[in-house]
C-alpha cells in the first residue's frame, strides 16, 4: 500500500491503520481481443460508501462491473476483499463475498412470482430440497414491506411480469437486502424507469447507505449519481481518469471531465 | 395514506376468486376446457345412454387404458419445455427402447441363443438408454449452442434408422413373466397398472417441479435463462436433468405401452412426439419455456384422449381426430394469451 503506483485511486486508498476497503481492485486489465476494455485500473469501495461510476459508452464501467459481479474474468491484477486477496472468478464468487448485481433488466424472470424470483436460486428448503412456501412467502411480505416499502405490491405470487418497472427493481433490491449484501453494484438502473421511479431507487440506495451497504452507481445521468453518491469515479479508455469527494465539486465539474476525457 | 393511493394508480388490480385464481394460473385454460367438455360428455351419455356410451363401464376402461403412453412421455416434454427445451426424438426413442427391452427380455430361438435376462434388468437397461440418449442430445445441444430442436430433429431420425438397424422392419412380440405382468400390465377394476403408473409419475414430477428447488430452477431457466445464470443458477446442469428425465419418460412409456399389446412395431412410436408437445401447449406450456404445469400436462393429455373418445363413440372417420387436436393446439394458445392478465 506503498506509493508504489502513484495513480489517483492509490493515493486516495485508505491510510495504514484505519479499516482496509470493503473491496479493492489493483491494476486490473482486461482484453477483448484488440480491445483494451480495462488498462491497470485501480478502483477501491469503503463499506456504506456510493461511488458514482460516470463515463462515456464504451469506457470500461459495464467490464469493471461484470468483474467485479464474477462474471467477466481479468487478465491481470488482484483483487481484496476486506484487505484479503481474493479470487472472484464466478457469480458463486462474488455471492460469498456479500456482492450484489441490480442489472438493467434486473435479472429478474418475468413467468415466475415474485417470491421465488426473490428466493431463485436460494430456496429455502427443507432437507430433501423441497421447498417451504409459506416460509418464503412470509419473508417476501416482510422484506418487501420493511426494506423497499415499495407500494403497489400487494401480492407475494404475483407474476414479476405484471409489475413495473420500478417495482422491480424494487423486487431485485429486496432480494439483495434479503440476503444481506454488503456490496450492490447498480448497473444503469434508472433506464427504464419513470421519474418517480427513479426518485424511489434513488432513495432505496441511500437507505442501504445507513444500513452499512455500500454502492456502485454506473449511469449515465450526473444529476442521479450527485444526488446520491459520495464519490465519483470517471473512467475513460479503461482507466480511472479522475476520481473526487462530492463534498469537492460540482455538477459541472464532472461534467466537464466526462465530456473531456 | 399516499402509498396506497400509488398503489392504485400504479396497477390496475389482479383479478382475484375462483375466476381471477383460474385466470393467474397457466393452466386455468384447461382445468375450464377440460371441466366443461366433461360437463357436455356426461350429459350427452346420460340423454343418450344408448347412442353415446361416453359413461359405460367398457368405454371409461378403455380411455383410462389409452391415456398412460402418451400421458408419461408428454410429462418428461413438459418439464423439458418448462426448461425452455424441446425434445422430437422421444417418439423414435419410445420405440428403439422398447424394442432392446423385449429382445434382451425375450427367448431366443437356435443354437447360439437361450434365455433372455429378467424383463426387470431389461427394462432397467432401456430406461437408462433413454436417459443416456437425453443427455447426450443435451450436451450436444449445449455444447455446440444450438437449438434442441434441431439437434433432437436429427436424432428422431438417428434412433429411427437405430431401430431398424438393430433389429431390422419386423415387430417384436413382448411375453414378460407373469410378476412383470402384473406391476406392469394387470388391471384393477376400470383401470389398469399404465395407468397408475402414469399417475405415480405424476404426482412424483408435481413434486419435483411445483415444489423441489430443481422445479425452480427449471421454471428459472426457461423463463429467462440470463437472469438465472445472473443469480448463479447452473442452466446446463439444469437443462441436462430435463433432458435426462424426458429421454426416461420416453423409454418407460414405451415398455409400458408395449406391455399392453404384447408387441412393438419398429414404427410404433412416430408422430407421437408432436402429440406430446401438443398436450403440453393445450395445457398451457409455454412454447419459449417458463411456464407449464403437471396438472396441465396431465389434462392435456386427457382432453386429446377425450377428443378422440368422443369422436369414436360417434363413429366419426379417423381424420376428425387430427383436425380436431389441430384446432384444440391452436385454441388452447389463444385462450392462454387471452385469459392471462396482462401487464
Amino acid at each position: 500500500m506503498t506509493a508504489t503506483m502513484p495513480t489517483t485511486a492509490e493515493r486516495r486508498a485508505p491510510a495504514a491503520g484505519t479499516a482496509p476497503p470493503l473491496y479493492e481492485a489493483r491494476n486490473i486489465s482486461k482484453k477483448y481481443g484488440n480491445l483494451q476494455a480495462l488498462d491497470g485500473i485501480n478502483f477501491h469501495i469503503n463499506a456504506g460508501e456510493v461511488i458514482g461510476l460516470l463515463g462515456d459508452n464504451g469506457a470500461g464501467k459495464s467490464t469493471l462491473i461484470k468483474m467485479m459481479s464474477g462474471v467477466v474474468r481479468p487478465d491481470s491484477g488482484e483483487i481484496l476483499i476486506d484487505g484479503k486477496p481474493t479470487r472472484i472468478t464466478s457469480r458463486h464468487d462474488s455471492q460469498e463475498a456479500g456482492i450484489e448485481t441490480i442489472y438493467q433488466d434486473t435479472a429478474l424472470v418475468d413467468s415466475m412470482s415474485i417470491t421465488r424470483n426473490i428466493f431463485m436460486g436460494r430456496e429455502i428448503t427443507n432437507f430433501l430440497g423441497f421447498m417451504r412456501h409459506r416460509k418464503m412467502s412470509d419473508t417476501a411480505v416482510s422484506v418487501l414491506d420493511s426494506a423497499v416499502h415499495i407500494s403497489g405490491i400487494d401480492d407475494p405470487d404475483k407474476e414479476v411480469g405484471l409489475l413495473s418497472g420500478g417495482q422491480k427493481q424494487a423486487v431485485a433490491i429486496a432480494r439483495a437486502v434479503y440476503f444481506k449484501r454488503r456490496m450492490l453494484l447498480l448497473d444503469e438502473p434508472t433506464s427504464a424507469l419513470s421519474v418517480r421511479e427513479t426518485e424511489r431507487l434513488l432513495d432505496y440506495v441511500a437507505n442501504l447507505k445507513h444500513e452499512g451497504v455500500a454502492s456502485v452507481l454506473v449511469t449515465h445521468n450526473i444529476y442521479h449519481a450527485f444526488q446520491v453518491c459520495d464519490r465519483f469515479v470517471v473512467m475513460s479508455h479503461g482507466k480511472a481518469v479522475f476520481e473526487i469527494d462530492k463534498a469537492h465539486t460540482t455538477i459541472d465539474e464532472i461534467t466537464k471531465h466526462v465530456i473531456m476525457t | 395514506m399516499t402509498q396506497q393511493v400509488e398503489a392504485v394508480a400504479v396497477r390496475p388490480p389482479v383479478p382475484h376468486g375462483l375466476i381471477g385464481r383460474l385466470r393467474r394460473r397457466p393452466e386455468g385454460a384447461i382445468v375450464t376446457l377440460f371441466i366443461v367438455v366433461q360437463i357436455c360428455c356426461i350429459i350427452g351419455g346420460l340423454l343418450f345412454p344408448d347412442d353415446f356410451r361416453y359413461l359405460s363401464e367398457a368405454n371409461i376402461r378403455v380411455l383410462l387404458k389409452s391415456i398412460a403412453p402418451l400421458g408419461i412421455m408428454a410429462l418428461g416434454v413438459g418439464i423439458l419445455m418448462i426448461a425452455g427445451e424441446f425434445d422430437l426424438s422421444v417418439g423414435t426413442i419410445y420405440t428403439f427402447a422398447g424394442i432392446v427391452v423385449a429382445t434382451l427380455a425375450a427367448d431366443v430361438p437356435g443354437p447360439g441363443g437361450g434365455e433372455g435376462i429378467s424383463p426387470f434388468i431389461a427394462m432397467f437397461i432401456g430406461i437408462a438408454i433413454g436417459v443416456a440418449a437425453g443427455i447426450l442430445h443435451g450436451t450436444i445441444a449445449i455444447r455446440f449452442a444450438i437449438p434442441s430442436f434441431i439437434v433432437t430433429l436429427g436424432a428422431m431420425l438417428v434412433w429411427k434408422g437405430a431401430t431398424l438397424l438393430y433389429n431390422g422392419a419386423s415387430s417384436v412380440r413382448f411375453r414378460p413373466d407373469d410378476s412383470f405382468e402384473a406391476i406392469f400390465g394387470a388391471e384393477f377394476g376400470l383401470v389398469d397398472a399404465s395407468f397408475i403408473w402414469f399417475i405415480i409419475l405424476a404426482v412424483v414430477f408435481y413434486f419435483i417441479l411445483h415444489h423441489h428447488k430443481l422445479g425452480n430452477h427449471f421454471f428459472a431457466v426457461g423463463g429467462n435463462k440470463q437472469s438465472a445464470i445472473a443469480i448463479g443458477i447452473n442452466p446446463t446442469k439444469v437443462k441436462l436433468i430435463a433432458f435426462a428425465i424426458v429421454g426416461g419418460c420416453a423409454a418407460f412409456s414405451g415398455v409400458i405401452a408395449m406391455t399392453r399389446v404384447g408387441s412393438v412395431q419398429p414404427g410404433g412410436g412416430l408422430g407421437l412426439e408432436l402429440e406430446a408437445i401438443a398436450a403440453c401447449v393445450i395445457g398451457g406450456a409455454a412454447l419459449m419455456g417458463g411456464r407449464g404445469s403437471i396438472i396441465g400436462v396431465v389434462l392435456g393429455t386427457a382432453l386429446i384422449y377425450t377428443i378422440q373418445d368422443i369422436l369414436l363413440l360417434l363413429r366419426a372417420p379417423g381424420f376428425y381426430f387430427d383436425m380436431f387436436v389441430g384446432g384444440l393446439i391452436v385454441l388452447a394458445a389463444i385462450s392462454n394469451q387471452v385469459l392471462r392478465p396482462r401487464s
